[in-house]
């Protein structure tokens, strides 16, 4: 095989890889916030795209502004979920929340079906022009702003973990709701947050991998299937994890369909995963759960 | 005494209950398409079954079918129905799974006691009810295109898309008087996918062209470069892509991304041909070539004749109706409701699933939207190439390819 075509199959993988990444994003701050698994982020990701199409139409504002709309609509919608759906039940255990999350993803995507119909709907491209050459292998020039927007999220999230009351607050839940309100931070504000946050990165992915894939209601659950496989991958509560996780996870894709067969994409990617699993529970990158005291 | 004059009351109460119902026409409205017409309720309405793919990866082809099924019911209701009797279509949606195509399949036969099923909308679907329908007798005219509908014969299942087969034939005679010999297929998982990439397997060599390179991918995938990066670098002159649902915009901005000076043509398939597809793909359908009947430009039908008179009419309805011309979706919704309507009509609205079947199978030189259909004892699809045209994006629309 030539070095532009193993490139070409490289920059596929890691393309894919920072959409997985994304949204894996999505389940890492819900996760390290309340430590339930948020089924309901690959309906963000679909927000995300199906509302800045329906701005875009609706309203003929520039594609800039119609993000921007879709993004806070979606983030509107996260932060309802948290306090409509999950704070009423907030003690019921988290199998109750993960559930919840279910039926919730479930809602979601039935009122999309019917507020803006069962039809694939596409955005233009941020950017439009033909591909960029890199030494004979063809990128996309949306690729380059899903890679700048999954960079600067990541960055923009480490700083708000590091650099932030709100941050630190974060951190404090994720280690103990009850010792965190104990030390007087509002536990529940802090995981509305983490679902705003969650759903606007969701819905930030979603808009900007539209011009690629177009969208439907439909594509949450598939996507919600790949970013939470990719947050398990990396090791679950980890930023960096969790980017990793998904890179890795879009480059097994890609090479197996390069080496092996696209036929098997899909159950290649899984067996990966199985065998990390396995070998490693805490993930590629995750740190072994330390018994907090 | 006491007793007797109780019941009379419940009988009355239960009698009075009933007219309103009637009356009012209450029954259900969710997910039953209207019966129009209702002028006259005397007449029992006969029950049609429509399994659509109204959700899932097929969403955007049941949709239009059951905006033409809608149409046409009405439309035939205000002309006096079937017989005498009005005609009611239940519409179930299937989601794209054919599990629930079956289930669907069931509740219409056992619950709806319908006449007939129109669908279903997929292949994968149309395979999955046929032991269903068959085992309780009712005849089945599937909307989808894959020729194993027809091929593995059941004397219970019509056909009105032009099937696979016949399809490939026409599509490679276009290529190969095009010059391409060389191919690749990029084709999908679902029934569909797999009959066409088996049928273009089957008959490409014998008609002089190549298959150079052979992948897949899944319903629901978003990218496809790496796939068409292993196809390019066989050097195919062309990529022929077997896929109905939303993935095929993808994979023509794939291509076009790895290929940018387009020196390899996409081919596809009549499920390509919907507005919808053009939009996603934007620049990178243009030059897309695929064959499919003459509604996409009912000026190919001929002006004047029969067929552009009914083809046009519809259109012009669909238009009225719902401010788009119809696709070709919409117009293998059109032939498989007409079919069982004038089969309807020949047979009687009392008529029963055999002879219904029978009526269906006697289908002689009606004028549809796909195509004039004729079925036989030996043919349930009944359409050839005559009713192909091979169609070319160019500038944002379909153009008949040179």
């Amino acid at each position: 095989m030539h070095a532009a075509e193993l490139l070409q199959f490289v920059i596929a993988g890691l393309k894919n890889g920072s959409i997985y990444a994304l949204v894996a994003l999505g389940f890492t701050i819900v996760y390290a916030a309340t430590g339930i698994i948020n089924f309901a982020q690959g309906e963000f990701y679909m927000l995300g795209g199906m509302v800045s199409v329906f701005v875009l139409g609706a309203l003929k504002v520039p594609l800039a502004v119609a993000i921007a709309g879709g993004v806070a609509l979606t983030v509107v919608v996260g932060a309802l979920v948290e306090r409509l759906a999950l704070r009423p039940r907030r003690d019921a255990g988290q199998l109750t929340l993960i559930i919840i999350t279910i039926g919730v993803s479930l809602l979601l995507r039935s009122v999309a079906r019917h507020a803006f119909g069962a039809n694939e709907l596409s955005l233009p491209a941020f950017s439009p022009g033909p591909s960029v050459m890199f030494m004979g292998a063809a990128i996309e020039r949306q690729a380059l702003w899903v890679w700048a927007i999954t960079a600067v999220s990541v960055v923009g999230l480490w700083l708000v973990y590091e650099k932030t009351s709100f941050g630190r607050a974060m951190k404090a839940c994720s280690i103990s709701h009850e010792a965190a309100r104990l030390m007087g931070i509002d536990t529940a504000r802090v995981v509305a947050l983490a679902f705003a946050l969650a759903a606007g990165l969701g819905a930030i992915a979603g808009a900007a991998v539209t011009p690629l894939t177009s969208t439907a209601f439909d594509v949450g659950a598939r996507i919600g299937l790949k970013g939470f496989a990719a947050a398990i991958l990396g090791g679950l509560g980890d930023f960096r994890a969790a980017v990793a996780g998904g890179l890795a996870l879009g480059l097994v894709e890609s090479l197996s369909v390069a080496y092996i067969s696209s036929t098997y994409k899909d159950a290649i990617a899984l067996v990966v995963l199985l065998a990390v699993l396995f070998l490693r529970p805490q993930g590629l990158f995750g740190r072994m759960a330390k018994e907090k005291v | 005494m006491h007793r007797a004059w109780k019941d009379m009351a419940a009988m009355a109460a239960a009698g009075a209950l009933s007219i309103t119902m009637v009356l009012s026409g209450c029954a259900s409205p969710a997910n039953q398409a209207a019966t129009g017409g209702s002028a006259k309720p005397a007449v029992a309405p006969v029950k049609i079954g429509a399994i659509l793919s109204l959700t899932g990866s097929y969403a955007g082809l049941g949709a239009p079918e059951k905006r033409a099924i809608e149409l046409e019911v009405k439309r035939i209701n205000d002309a006096g129905g079937v017989g005498g009797a009005p005609i009611e279509v239940v519409v179930e949606d299937d989601a794209t799974d054919a599990q629930k195509a079956v289930a669907a399949a069931t509740k219409l036969i056992e619950k709806d006691r319908v006449v007939a099923i129109i669908g279903a909308t997929g292949t994968g679907g149309t395979m999955a009810i046929r032991n269903e329908a068959s085992r309780a007798g009712v005849p089945i005219v599937s909307m989808a295109g894959g020729s194993v509908i027809t091929d593995t014969f059941d004397a219970n299942t019509f056909q009105t898309p032009w099937p696979n087969r016949v399809v490939v034939a026409f599509t490679l005679k276009y290529l190969k008087a095009n010059g391409i010999t060389r191919i690749a297929l990029l084709s999908d998982s679902s029934g569909y996918g797999k009959d066409g990439h088996d049928v273009t397997v089957k008959q490409a060599a014998a008609a002089g062209v190549a298959i150079v390179a052979d992948e897949t991918f899944n319903p629901g995938d978003t990218d496809m470069t790496a796939q068409l990066t292993k196809i390019k670098a066989a050097g195919p002159q062309a990529v022929w892509l077997w896929n109905a649902g939303k993935e095929a915009a993808t994979a023509a901005k794939n291509l076009r991304q790895i290929d940018p000076s387009a020196t390899i043509r996409l081919v596809g398939a009549p499920g390509n041909g919907r507005m919808e597809f053009i939009t996603g793909a934007g620049d990178a359908a243009e030059g897309f070539t695929f064959a499919a009947g003459k509604i996409l430009l009912p000026a190919t039908y001929g002006a004047g004749t029969e067929e552009y008179k009914v083809a046009t009419s519809f259109v012009d309805r669909f238009k009225t109706a719902y401010g788009v011309a119809p696709d070709i979706f919409a117009g293998h919704a059109y032939d498989a409701l007409t079919i069982v309507a004038e089969a309807l009509k020949k047979a009687g609205p009392g008529a029963d699933g055999a002879k219904l079947r029978t009526a269906i199978e006697g289908t002689k030189g009606l004028i549809g939207i796909g195509g004039t259909f004729t079925y036989s004892p030996t043919d349930h699809n009944g359409l050839s190439e005559k009713d192909l045209v091979v169609y070319r994006v160019s500038k944002g629309t379909w153009e008949l390819a040179k």
